[in-house]
């Protein structure tokens, strides 16, 4: 096991009051928390303050890392030999699998002792974040997660176990939403209910579709005579690629409905795709071209800016 | 090590739960999720306050609840629910900026 200087996480002495522990701990709690801080290693500090103040905060736990003694941090140690009997009830620890904030974590309302009575004790829910493709998100996929949850045995100890699971995320999910997986957070006690896991999905941005809520957007680039004459086009779709007909007199921000080809629901119904016509201009190099717009603007009585 | 397989589900609103199950669940105490009630951050779905019930979605409410207490060191109830309503005006603007972006 690792040693960590909690103390100096915090940049507090050994003797600092649980005020001095607090009002640090606060301090530096608003300069590296994820949400806000925009420092380098933000997410790496918050997670170092925290894991000191959770430990030095409580006075039990404190009093039990005390005792650890002191060490270099980042120097391999062992907990004296009579650690375990003083502050921990006697428990066994398998020190190679755990680290110091692990430690602190199986002491956790158990700090006199194995848990008390028969009461269920529920298992912690997780979270993961999970980053999909636009693809993945429309058909839905299948997700390889390794994750590493701290189990306790009925006597209470602690070890960290890994579990390697294949999770179906279903089709139609989309950036910032969560979905749970049943039971697959910590283990309950003594009966308790196992705790869920949720995923945090987050979706890339796909260079062509775009998605708003259940529905999908896609650009449409026109030539002027395909908008005005009508014409039937190739347009992709996420589940490949179709023939619309744009009607004669599309105009430029028209949005053409394609029913039923949007993102999944939960409830098998779908949303729809938009096709949003942009009417694309030509360069005219061609002296023929040239001349047949001319005559267009000759015999066209058309104002664009008659609302102007 | 064996591979293990699950299906992620949505979160259902359909069912609910109670009270007592919500600060099991949450690690919230009855206070704490009183005030968060109160300032509108958790919606209590039941037909009188004895038989509140909570949705699946108030989980995740009062579990960020938690995690910004304890993160924050807030030990004020009230001052909680009003972060978690910031919070939740956060998460809504973010949703929006999504939708808008998708046009």
């Amino acid at each position: 096991m690792k040693y960590k200087d909690y103390y100096a996480s915090l940049g507090v002495p050994r003797d600092a009051d649980a005020d001095a522990i607090k009002t640090a701990y606060r301090k530096l709690a608003r300069k590296y928390h994820p949400d806000v801080s925009k420092e380098a290693n933000a997410e790496e500090k918050f997670k170092e303050v925290g894991e000191a103040y959770e430990t030095l905060k409580d006075p039990e736990k404190r009093a039990a890392y005390d005792q650890l003694g002191q060490y270099a941090p980042g120097s391999d140690f062992r907990p004296p030999p009579d650690w375990g009997q003083a502050h921990a009830g006697g428990q066994q620890f398998s020190f190679d699998d755990l680290d110091l904030a692990d430690l602190f974590a199986g002491l956790a309302g158990r700090g006199r002792g194995a848990p008390r009575g028969d009461r269920p004790i529920p298992g912690n829910d997780y979270e993961a974040a999970v980053h999909l493709t636009f693809e993945q998100a429309f058909a839905g996929t299948e997700l390889e997660l390794d994750l590493a949850a701290i189990e306790y045995d009925e006597q209470g100890r602690a070890r960290r176990v890994p579990h390697r699971m294949k999770v179906r995320v279903p089709s139609g999910v989309t950036d910032g939403q969560k979905l749970r997986v049943p039971g697959r957070g910590g283990k309950g006690l003594r009966g308790g209910r196992d705790g869920d896991l949720y995923l945090d999905i987050e979706v890339a941005a796909h260079p062509v579709f775009r998605v708003d809520g259940m529905d999908i957007h896609v650009d449409l680039p026109l030539a002027p005579w395909e908008a005005v004459l009508g014409a039937s086009v190739e347009l992709p779709t996420p589940a490949g690629r179709v023939t619309l007909k744009v009607p004669a007199g599309t105009r430029a921000g028209q949005k053409l409905r394609l029913g039923g080809r949007g993102m999944a629901r939960s409830d098998g119904t779908k949303g729809d795709l938009y096709a949003q016509a942009q009417i694309a201009v030509p360069t005219v190099t061609d002296e023929a071209q040239h001349k047949l717009y001319e005559a267009l603007r000759d015999a066209s009585n058309f104002d664009p800016r008659a609302h102007l | 090590m064996a591979l293990e397989y699950a299906q992620a589900i949505y979160i259902n609103d359909g069912e609910t739960i109670t009270f007592a199950q919500l600060v099991e669940r949450s690690g919230l105490t009855a206070d704490e999720l009183g005030d968060l009630i109160e300032c509108g951050a958790l919606t209590d779905e039941g037909a009188s306050a004895a038989a509140a019930r909570f949705s699946e979605r108030c989980v995740l409410v009062a579990r960020t609840a938690r995690r910004l207490r304890d993160e924050y060191a807030l030990e004020d109830s009230h001052a909680l629910a009003v972060v978690v309503r910031l919070t939740q005006r956060i998460d809504a603007l973010k949703s929006e900026l999504r939708r808008r972006r998708g046009r």
